[in-house]
């Protein structure tokens, strides 16, 4: 998985200008990749979860599911993906939808 | 499962564009900052106040059980000791169970559950004359069904239904019990409130490891076996309880054949707490399905009924609870719980001390039994204690994203 070896070496991402779309992008996606099912110990990035990301200037929105709406866990990891998002320098509000449509499915999972 | 180049995007196979938001989190720029640590710990209003009659049944429900295991405490009311199973079932569980699933609905009508048992647990407590705490409970449980229905209409699947069924179950047992069945005779349809609906949950959370068509197919059957043996047991109570019995057995196997926990005891920390408590809580529902098989002519009260009962309902659900309170009490009432190695004592105490009083039960050793169920209460004061000392020290160190300061696996071990 090339973006894992990315994030583990840390040195791809060195190769990217700060500042840009896509260096930003990634630090997004390294914050994400802490977040986990505390049940399963797999990442929200891992599961699937997380289908979308837009970054406009410092606003991150992240457009995620869970696996099912019996999961009372939604406000706990949106918590957390605000938290752990919201630590980057360069961002300015953080914003998290739940959302139901694609269903998610086992076959998300990465 | 290889995701290509990008580093963002999940690859949904429908466009994000196209999704449609059903709750909406987040806000301007002092979301970030000092504010977002205070923002975990800061408490849900009315959230509390909905816990509170489950705390106050959980603790009356023990004192209660202390009473009927013979500990001579003062009742402290005229019929406590009667109420101890509703309390415990409906009142704790039920209302907890009730928070959890409104939570998770995220609409205000779905606390309206938990109000109306925690209120029919006190009733019952307070002793109020007439069928009101009966009722309350009731109208609560049917509201349960409701929620539950819900869910499965916006998801059709095999877990939702299961649920939903368990759901149902909870109303039926309180129906009888609201036109005067005796507790013994409601106990099969509580047991299976409880048993499909953790098991509906262990199913939905076990698609991650993709079930064959098999494994689905042999859990519906199972399902349909032990909804058999309860309705069964309103007409026959021996032979319904026998099928009960079988299925709570069959249960316990395929759980501890298929389920998640198998692999994530082999992770660290939390995930691995929770796993174990899962995966010795179907060694409990085994040894209850079995107790309820084999005893099904007795299950009226005495110590075959204990060992039964206490089987399932403290072995299988308790262990439950222990395992996930540490991740439902964020998500509940958002408060940071930081888990650490101690949680495994009162886990093993209450394995232990049940081992102790199932053996007093079926030996006939009296003290070993009434010694037991006091450690009972004592491994879960432990266990509240402990959660207690967790919120505290999560609220100062605000302890997220990896169980026990752990790194997510990148896979199944």
């Amino acid at each position: 998985m090339a973006h894992r070896d990315r994030e583990e070496s840390g040195v791809s991402c060195g190769a990217l200008q700060d500042g840009s779309p896509e260096a930003r992008q990634n630090e997004v996606y390294r914050k994400l990749i802490r977040v986990m099912d505390p049940e399963l110990g797999l990442s929200i990035i891992k599961l699937g979860l997380v289908y979308d990301m837009e970054i406009e200037d410092g606003a991150v929105t992240v457009t995620m599911t869970l696996t099912t709406p019996a999961c009372p866990l939604g406000e706990v990891l949106t918590r957390d993906v605000r938290r752990v998002v919201g630590e980057l320098p360069w961002v300015t509000a953080v914003e998290v939808r739940i959302v139901w449509e694609p269903r998610w499915s086992p076959a998300m999972i990465r | 499962m290889e995701s290509g180049d990008d580093p963002v995007m999940t690859s949904p196979p429908a466009p994000a564009s196209s999704a449609q938001p059903a709750a909406v989190a987040g806000g301007p720029a002092a979301e970030v900052g000092a504010r977002r640590a205070a923002s975990l710990t800061r408490p849900v209003p009315g959230r509390p106040a909905l816990i509170l009659p489950a705390i106050l049944s959980l603790l009356a429900g023990l004192y209660a059980g202390l009473v009927r295991a013979g500990w001579g405490l003062l009742p402290l009311s005229a019929n406590l000791a009667a109420t101890h199973g509703p309390l415990m079932i409906s009142g704790f569980l039920g209302t907890g169970i009730g928070v959890e699933r409104a939570v998770a609905l995220g609409r205000r009508a779905g606390f309206v559950v938990p109000a109306l048992t925690g209120l029919g647990a006190l009733a019952l407590l307070a002793g109020l004359p007439g069928p009101w705490g009966v009722v309350l409970i009731a109208a609560g449980s049917g509201g349960l069904v409701g929620a539950s229905l819900s869910i499965t209409r916006r998801q059709p699947a095999l877990h939702h239904v299961t649920l939903a069924l368990g759901a149902l179950a909870w109303l039926g047992g309180n129906l009888l019990w609201l036109t005067g069945w005796p507790v013994y005779r409601v106990v099969p349809w509580w047991a299976a409130f409880l048993v499909l609906t953790i098991a509906g949950e262990r199913l939905e959370l076990n698609r991650v490891l993709f079930l064959s068509r098999g494994a689905r197919a042999a859990f519906a059957v199972t399902v349909a076996a032990l909804l058999a043996g309860v309705l069964l047991t309103t007409v026959a109570p021996a032979a319904g309880s026998r099928v009960e019995g079988l299925a709570l057995l069959v249960t316990a196997l395929w759980l501890l054949r298929h389920d998640v926990a198998r692999r994530t005891v082999r992770q660290a920390g939390l995930t691995r707490f929770i796993a174990v408590a899962m995966l010795s809580g179907y060694v409990w529902l085994a040894v209850g399905g079995v107790l309820f098989a084999v005893e099904a002519s007795r299950l009226v009260g005495g110590p075959p009924y204990d060992a039964a009962l206490h089987s399932v309902f403290v072995g299988f659900v308790f262990s439950m609870i222990f395992g996930h309170a540490p991740i439902i009490l964020p998500a509940v009432l958002r408060v940071v719980v930081e888990y650490g190695p101690r949680y495994y004592a009162h886990l093993a105490l209450l394995h232990l001390s049940l081992a102790l009083r199932a053996a007093g039960d079926l030996g006939g050793w009296w003290e070993l039994r009434r010694g037991g169920a006091l450690l009972n209460v004592a491994a879960i004061l432990l266990f509240i204690a402990t959660t207690v000392r967790g919120v505290r020290r999560g609220a100062r160190h605000h302890v997220i994203a990896g169980p026990d300061g752990a790194r997510p696996a990148e896979r199944f071990p």
